[in-house]
């Protein structure tokens, strides 16, 4: 992103229900679980991640978008790689 | 910095509780296992940063009876009373630590600890060498003859009154940008472009409230602000990056504060000063080359020099032309008066009269911040009181608790709790560090990017830092009308507003907030981990 670009960023209106594709790599901070799947909220859409280490709560993961549905604003995925951690 | 690991003195305080129990507002994480909840919901607590160290009878929120005793001392003293006296808020400090220790379970030494503690924290330091020095730096400025050269600029560019406290709006907040201190602007502007700007005719309270809010424009935008640094540096952003996200929302609040400056300039009226007519025929515009003594400070600040270093070259190039176009006199700088003749006095910085002393701009610049330090000292030892008593972790957690419920409420939450944090703790930067790993545990739990975040951290933290009557920045433009050598004293009561009366005019400290209250419901700015990464987290 030019820097040009890093001042433009952000002029919108965003909603609080993001949606993605299927084939998207998106890398978010996982934020809970449900039974044996990590799940990150973002916003107020979720997004269920199989094959997730045990303890990814809290850390920051790269994850391949495999459905999605935009009217639940729900979606599942499969766990690539950890990429960091929380900022605390 | 805000998250000590455990020590002995932890042990020691819990072992002391009554019949060996634990304390009775022990952390969620304490007592039972972490529940897993789906979509990401709140209920591990177990990494929370702060853990209570000292136990107060009346849990948690005891611990904020020292730094709320302080500000309902300070509300009586400022707004009920009209005292607008330093040294008084000192007293209310003093006895609101006193009143804390009452309250304390078991032994009293941690109390005293954590007094020592908060006291020795680096932003109190930091606050406090930016006050000392911009004080010299303007006071000599100021026996320069730099306030006469702006009345003449002003005067030959027809700023009239109407338009000053824009004026002073826009220039102060390019001043803070550069130098990257909203307190050091603050002190130069006030002991500057206020004395100016009142004896054009300006009104003295919107004048003082337009240089604040130019000091929360500089410290909310400025790269080497530490504001700005701590809100990249905890929120895992580059400052860069930061810096480039947040100059939408300090655009957004900064115009209409420059047109509410322009309008409230010509509906309020300005002071009438003894003699001012006298002092403005009298202005001269040889006072204007220390416009190169501040640039002197901007460049060196923007050059990536510290800002001890920036403002010591401004002050030896000031005192330069001072001497070189014969704008003081070495006395005016720095004087030795002695009641008895002596040989030294044909030195030109002694000198012989009735009361022995120390005296120049170096001096009174300097030592009209000291009731102040000792008063921010007190305030940080509060604070941390508070810190490790658990009363700010039960502030957040009754905000996180009852409202963050969804993004748009996680975000007013984040707005809300970083404007109460600050609108309790003076120092802004302290207050930033303190709840800045709450904001990016919340904000994470979102997914909301880290550049999102050191904006709303930032932005609240900057406004609410110049706007209350005991906030750092308001303070400190105030003890220079009513320090030793101060306006008030060189030119009349006229030239001292009581901070309470400047609240609702820090225009854009209030615009900040409110843009930010909207960005929060609309979702303007609103951006997601996933949309992008920040890049390496460095200094600059």
């Amino acid at each position: 992103m030019s820097r040009f670009e890093k001042f433009l960023a952000g002029w919108s209106l965003r909603s609080s229900t993001p949606d993605y594709e299927p084939g998207d790599v998106i890398e978010v901070m996982v934020t809970g679980a449900e039974g044996d799947r990590a799940i990150a909220r973002i916003g107020d859409s979720t997004l269920r991640i199989e094959g997730a280490p045990g303890d990814a709560a809290d850390t920051r993961i790269r994850v391949a978008v495999e459905t999605w549905d935009e009217t639940a604003h729900r979606g599942t995925g499969t766990y690539r790689e950890t990429v960091g951690e929380s900022a605390f | 910095m805000t998250g000590p690991p455990d020590d002995e003195t932890r042990d020691r305080i819990d072992d002391e509780l009554p019949d060996g129990e634990p304390p009775e507002d022990a952390p969620d994480g304490a007592t039972g296992d972490p529940v897993p909840v789906a979509d990401g919901g709140f209920a591990d607590e177990s990494a929370e940063p702060h853990e209570p160290r000292i136990a107060f009878y009346g849990g948690k929120w005891a611990s904020t009876v020292p730094i709320v005793f302080f500000i309902f001392w300070a509300i009586v003293q400022s707004g009920v009373l009209g005292i607008g006296d330093t040294n008084g808020l000192v007293i209310g400090a003093l006895v609101g630590t006193i009143l804390g220790m009452f309250l304390v379970r078991g032994d009293w030494k941690a109390y005293a600890d954590t007094i020592f503690e908060g006291m020795t924290q680096r932003v109190a330091a930091t606050a406090i060498v930016a006050w000392l020095w911009a004080g010299m730096f303007a006071e000599t400025l100021q026996v320069g003859g730099f306030v006469g050269g702006l009345i003449f600029a002003a005067d030959a560019l027809n700023v009239g009154a109407t338009t000053f406290p824009a004026a002073a709006f826009v220039l102060c907040g390019l001043l803070a940008t550069g130098i990257g201190t909203g307190y050091g602007a603050t002190v130069a502007f006030v002991t500057l472009f206020f004395p100016a700007g009142v004896l054009l005719g300006a009104n003295p309270v919107l004048l003082f409230a337009a240089i604040l809010s130019g000091a929360v424009f500089g410290d909310n935008l400025a790269p080497v602000s530490d504001t700005t640094i701590v809100s990249a540096v905890t929120q895992d952003a580059d400052i860069g990056g930061v810096v480039a996200s947040r100059f939408k929302y300090a655009i957004l609040a900064a115009v209409p504060a420059f047109a509410a400056y322009l309008i409230m300039g010509s509906v309020l009226s300005g002071a009438s000063l003894e003699g001012a007519a006298a002092l403005r025929e009298s202005a001269t515009a040889p006072g204007l080359v220390h416009l190169i003594s501040m640039g002197v400070v901007i460049a060196t600040a923007v050059a990536g020099r510290h800002i001890v270093e920036a403002v010591s070259w401004g002050l030896i190039v000031a005192v330069a032309f001072n001497l070189a176009f014969g704008l003081s006199s070495v006395a005016d700088i720095l004087v030795f008066t002695t009641t008895s003749p002596t040989p030294a006095a044909a030195l030109p910085f002694v000198r012989v009269g009735e009361t022995a002393g120390v005296g120049g701009s170096l001096y009174s610049g300097a030592i009209g911040f000291f009731p102040l330090i000792v008063l921010t000292l007190l305030i940080v030892a509060m604070a941390q009181i508070m810190i490790r008593g658990g009363g700010f972790e039960a502030i957040l957690e009754f905000l996180l608790d009852s409202v963050a419920t969804t993004v748009r409420r996680a975000e007013l939450t984040m707005v809300l709790g970083t404007a109460a944090i600050n609108g309790m703790i003076t120092i802004n930067t302290a207050a930033e560090i303190a709840i800045a790993p709450y904001i990016a545990r919340l904000g994470e739990k979102f997914n909301i990017n880290g550049y999102r975040r050191a904006n709303i951290l930032d932005a609240n933290t900057s406004a609410l830092g110049y706007i209350f009557p005991w906030a750092g920045g308001v303070l400190v433009g105030y003890q220079v009308m009513v320090g030793p050598d101060g306006l008030g004293e060189q030119y009349g009561p006229e030239m001292v507003v009581n901070p309470i009366e400047v609240v609702p005019y820090v225009f854009h400290g209030w615009f900040l907030v409110i843009v930010f209250l909207l960005a929060a419901i609309t979702g303007f700015g609103r951006e997601y981990i996933p949309d992008r990464i920040s890049e390496e987290v460095s200094r600059a």
